[in-house]
């Protein structure tokens, strides 16, 4: 009862914000008699987004399927290669450069020219936006966790004549979990992001960037309004998802 | 019997580069079985890298250190000691047993033996009611304890502590010592200690090792002459005071030698 009771407190304070917000928003658009292509109220939005409930729901599917299959193919040899990185040092330095330029610069323009190799209807160049995307968040975090050991426990193992794959298993992995857990906190949502962006590029126009982008073009600012709300979703659930996660891993061992 | 032989080992890091240190020069000393050996000095004396030599950690550029009649790479490789740092250095994702169970995991024991050893330290250590707690639930003080548990579970003649009290605060400290000297007793463990505290040393030892920098060597070896059962009364007698005055004149020797103002009389 009483950590429902605090849980109600922590939330109340943001719920009622975003129903305030909500509310003025609402009242702005007929107060000053906003016309629709400037500003939609969120009752209308809500029409929209109720009334194409299931063209918005495939549209949703398609982009959250790329994010999710982009997320753990990222995921995957995002880890496999940290632990290439993280046992042969020289490595490190050549990879690593190289993953903080292709950072740097807007790296969603390559999916551009994946697809010119790929069917016009393909998924695929969109996918491996988001897997490369995830990859590098993964790659960094992990690699730190494998390589950043307390040099006691290091010393320690060393004491009891471990061998270097039992280091890497009792001491080195597990301080890496951690990381990946922050690494999908982060990735999860770029992953949807990924996904969405991806579409402004050309292929199939099934997804929700491409609708809203679709909509805008047609005027139709309610129903873009619509996907972006559906969009706002989805990225909360894929990092709802993540924190959720991380927090089973943390159970116990971590001070709360 | 010998626990512990350093003989004539000389230690030099980044030989022949500009930065080489001279860190051990020519250091000699035995340790007996069952014997609480103290190494004290200043920052920079090498009393760390001569427990990590003991330890294997390091290799001597010159010399041999013998651990329990075999190679120091030898006695590594078998588990013959234990060791314990100045942080706890502890598995934040283990359970304090499954802390204390790690260097059996190692050498291959199955479950239930190990179970047994890990109940079997924790009750050693006066914390029964832990096992199942997760490191950051436990004081500072408590988690030494369980480093010592951990460090003493494959039961090694050899205990190697590296300033393992300095990061406690005095009552601990102290509750800590005696703590050491009751486990040591009860299991018959030869202790190398290196500390910062010479009431520490003198405490703790029979024999206080004075070390002094640059390079690192042996200055002084002082008898510490409390017989074998040491409470807190120890702390009060004439010949606790006259230990420590001893180490203190060692360390301040080298002191006064090492700042030029000489001491005609010593």
């Amino acid at each position: 009862m009483n950590r429902i009771t605090t849980n109600v407190g922590k939330v109340l304070p943001a719920l009622v914000f975003g129903v305030a917000f909500l509310g003025f928003w609402e009242w702005a658009v007929k107060f000053f008699e906003l016309k629709p292509y400037f500003l939609t109220a969120p009752s209308s939005i809500w029409e929209q987004f109720t009334g194409n409930f299931s063209l918005i729901r495939g549209a949703a599917t398609v982009s959250g399927t790329n994010a999710l299959v982009g997320l753990v193919a990222g995921t995957v040899l995002g880890v496999a290669m940290s632990f290439v990185l993280s046992r042969f040092g020289f490595l490190n330095q050549l990879i690593t450069p190289l993953a903080i330029a292709l950072n740097a610069i807007p790296i969603f323009v390559l999916v551009a020219v994946l697809n010119n190799m790929y069917s016009i209807t393909s998924e695929i160049p969109r996918r491996i936006m988001v897997t490369l995307v995830v990859y590098f968040i993964v790659l960094v975090n992990v690699a730190r966790g494998l390589t950043q050991v307390s040099p006691t426990h290091v010393e320690l193992m060393r004491s009891y004549a471990a061998s270097d794959v039992a280091i890497l298993r009792k001491v080195r992995i597990p301080n890496a979990v951690p990381f990946l857990f922050t690494a999908l906190k982060i990735a999860a949502p770029a992953a949807v992001i990924t996904a969405f962006v991806s579409e402004y590029f050309g292929g199939s126009q099934n997804g929700l960037g491409s609708r809203i982008s679709s909509n805008i073009a047609n005027s139709k600012n309610a129903a873009a309004w619509a996907y972006v709300l559906a969009a706002c979703l989805l990225g909360l659930l894929f990092y709802t998802v993540s924190v959720v996660m991380e927090n089973l891993n943390r159970k116990g061992w971590v001070r709360q | 019997m010998t626990a512990v032989s350093i003989r004539n080992v000389s230690k030099v890091f980044n030989q022949g580069k500009p930065n080489q240190v001279d860190a051990l020069s020519n250091v000699a000393l035995e340790v007996k079985q069952g014997e609480f050996v103290s190494l004290i000095g200043p920052s920079g004396c090498g009393k760390s890298t001569l427990l990590r030599l003991v330890a294997n950690l390091l290799e001597p550029t010159s010399g041999e250190v013998v651990v329990n009649g075999k190679s120091a790479a030898q006695a590594r490789l078998d588990q013959d000691y234990g060791m314990a740092f100045q942080q706890a250095g502890l598995f934040d994702w283990r359970t304090v047993r499954k802390n204390i169970e790690l260097p059996l995991e190692l050498k291959g024991w199955d479950k239930s033996k190990r179970s047994a050893r890990a109940d079997e330290m924790l009750q050693l250590v006066q914390l029964p009611e832990f096992g199942d707690h997760y490191p950051w639930q436990l004081s500072g003080g408590m988690q030494q304890r369980i480093a010592i548990a951990r460090a003493l579970a494959a039961h090694p003649p050899l205990l190697l502590m590296d300033e393992p009290f300095g990061a406690l605060d005095e009552m601990t400290r102290e509750y800590m010592q005696g703590e050491l000297l009751r486990i040591c007793a009860a299991t018959g463990t030869t202790v190398v200690f290196v500390t910062h505290s010479i009431p520490e040393a003198v405490y703790l030892s029979n024999r206080v090792v004075v070390m002094s920098p640059r390079p690192g060597r042996i200055t002084k070896v002082v008898d510490v002459s409390l017989g074998g059962e040491r409470s807190e009364d120890t702390r009060n007698r004439t010949a606790f005071f006259e230990a420590i005055t001893a180490v203190r004149e060692g360390l301040r020797g080298m002191h006064a030698a090492h700042v030029g103002l000489g001491n005609d009389d010593r």
